[in-house]
C-alpha cells in the first residue's frame, strides 16, 4: 500500500507526528488525524500519552458505514482508511457517540469522567450496545489512553 | 411566510431563531469565533453565485448574520464549505450536518478541538436552519 510522507511536525518541542497511509485519505481519517495532532501539539499531557501509546485502534461508524484504523507507534500516528487487521480495539457506534467520545471530561487518575452528562450518555450507549467495543475486557487501560488523546476537553 | 434561501431576510429569520434558542445559549457558552458558510453554486438549480453566510457568534448569541460574497464568508476562524444542494439537505434534516462532516460533504476549515467541544452547540444551529421557512430557488 502506498505510504503517505508522514507530515513534518509544526511543534518543535515534540517529536509527536501523524500521517496517512493512503494517497487520499477519508474526510473522517483526516478528521480524527487533525483532531489528535491538534491536541497534541497544544496540550503536553496528551502529548506524553502518545509518546507511550503503541497500539492499533480501529473506529468505524455505524451510520455512515465508514471507518479508520489509527495505528499508534510510541510517538507516531499512522491512520489508515477503513479497518485493518490486527487492531488491539475496535470501537463501533454512530457519529453523535464518536463526537461524544472525544467530548469525555479526563478526571482523576487519568480516567475519563462517566458521571456528567456527555460522560451518561457515552455510558448508557455502551449498556445499551449502540457503542460497541472490541477487545476492552483485556485493553482498558489501552482505551484510557486513547480516550485521554482523543478527548478535546 | 416562506423566504428565499441564503438571502437577507433569511440571515435575519436564522438569527431571530438561534437567539430565541435557550439550548444554544446554553450551548454556545464560551464561544467567541465567526463562523463563515460558503454556498457554492450550482446553476442547473438555479443558484448562480456562490454566497457567502457570515455568522458573528459569541458567548451563546448570534450578534450578526450578514449574506455576502464567498470571500468574506472565507475569512472567518472556521469555514464550512458545501455546494448549494448539500445546504439545502441540512436545512430540510435530509443530511445531519456532524455526518456530512465526518463524510466530507461539507468541509470544515478551522481548529478542530474548538469545533468538536462545541459539537452540541453546532447540533442545535444546524436544527435553527431547519426552522426557518425556505423558499428554495430550485423549487419554483
Amino acid at each position: 500500500m502506498a505510504r503517505r510522507k508522514v507530515k513534518p511536525k509544526l511543534d518543535v518541542d515534540s517529536r509527536a507526528e501523524v500521517g496517512y497511509a493512503d494517497d487520499e485519505p477519508s474526510a473522517f481519517a483526516s478528521m480524527l488525524g487533525g483532531l489528535i495532532e491538534a491536541n497534541i501539539r497544544t496540550r503536553p499531557e496528551k502529548a506524553r500519552d502518545f509518546e507511550s501509546l503503541v497500539a492499533r485502534v480501529g473506529i468505524f461508524v455505524t451510520d455512515i458505514h465508514e471507518g479508520v484504523t489509527l495505528d499508534f507507534k510510541g510517538g507516531n500516528l499512522v491512520v489508515h482508511n477503513g479497518l485493518k487487521p490486527r487492531r488491539t480495539l475496535t470501537i463501533r457506534t454512530d457519529a453523535e457517540t464518536v463526537m461524544s467520545l472525544s467530548n469525555l471530561k479526563i478526571g482523576p487518575f487519568g480516567l475519563p469522567v462517566y458521571y456528567d452528562e456527555v460522560g451518561r450518555g457515552v455510558a448508557t450507549k455502551l449498556l445499551r450496545g449502540k457503542l460497541k467495543i472490541d477487545g476492552l475486557l483485556t485493553n482498558v487501560m489501552t482505551l484510557n489512553t486513547v480516550t485521554r488523546i482523543f478527548s478535546v476537553q | 411566510m416562506a423566504v428565499k434561501a441564503f438571502s437577507n431576510e433569511w440571515a435575519k429569520e436564522f438569527k431571530d431563531e438561534v437567539n430565541r434558542s435557550s439550548v444554544y445559549k446554553t450551548a454556545a457558552k464560551g464561544w467567541k469565533w465567526t463562523v463563515g458558510l460558503v454556498v457554492e453554486a450550482e446553476p442547473d438549480k438555479h443558484f448562480p453565485e456562490a454566497k457567502g453566510i457570515v455568522m458573528d457568534l459569541f458567548d451563546g448569541e448570534a450578534r450578526d448574520v450578514t449574506v455576502g460574497p464567498a470571500s468574506e464568508a472565507q475569512k472567518c476562524d472556521f469555514v464550512i464549505t458545501a455546494p448549494y444542494s448539500r445546504w439545502k439537505e441540512v436545512a430540510t434534516k435530509q443530511l445531519d450536518a456532524t455526518r456530512g462532516m465526518l463524510q466530507g460533504k461539507l468541509k470544515l476549515k478551522g481548529d478542530l478541538p474548538t469545533i468538536v467541544r462545541y459539537t452540541k452547540a453546532s447540533q442545535e444551529m444546524t436544527e435553527c436552519t431547519t426552522r426557518v421557512p425556505v423558499e428554495w430557488p430550485d423549487e419554483k
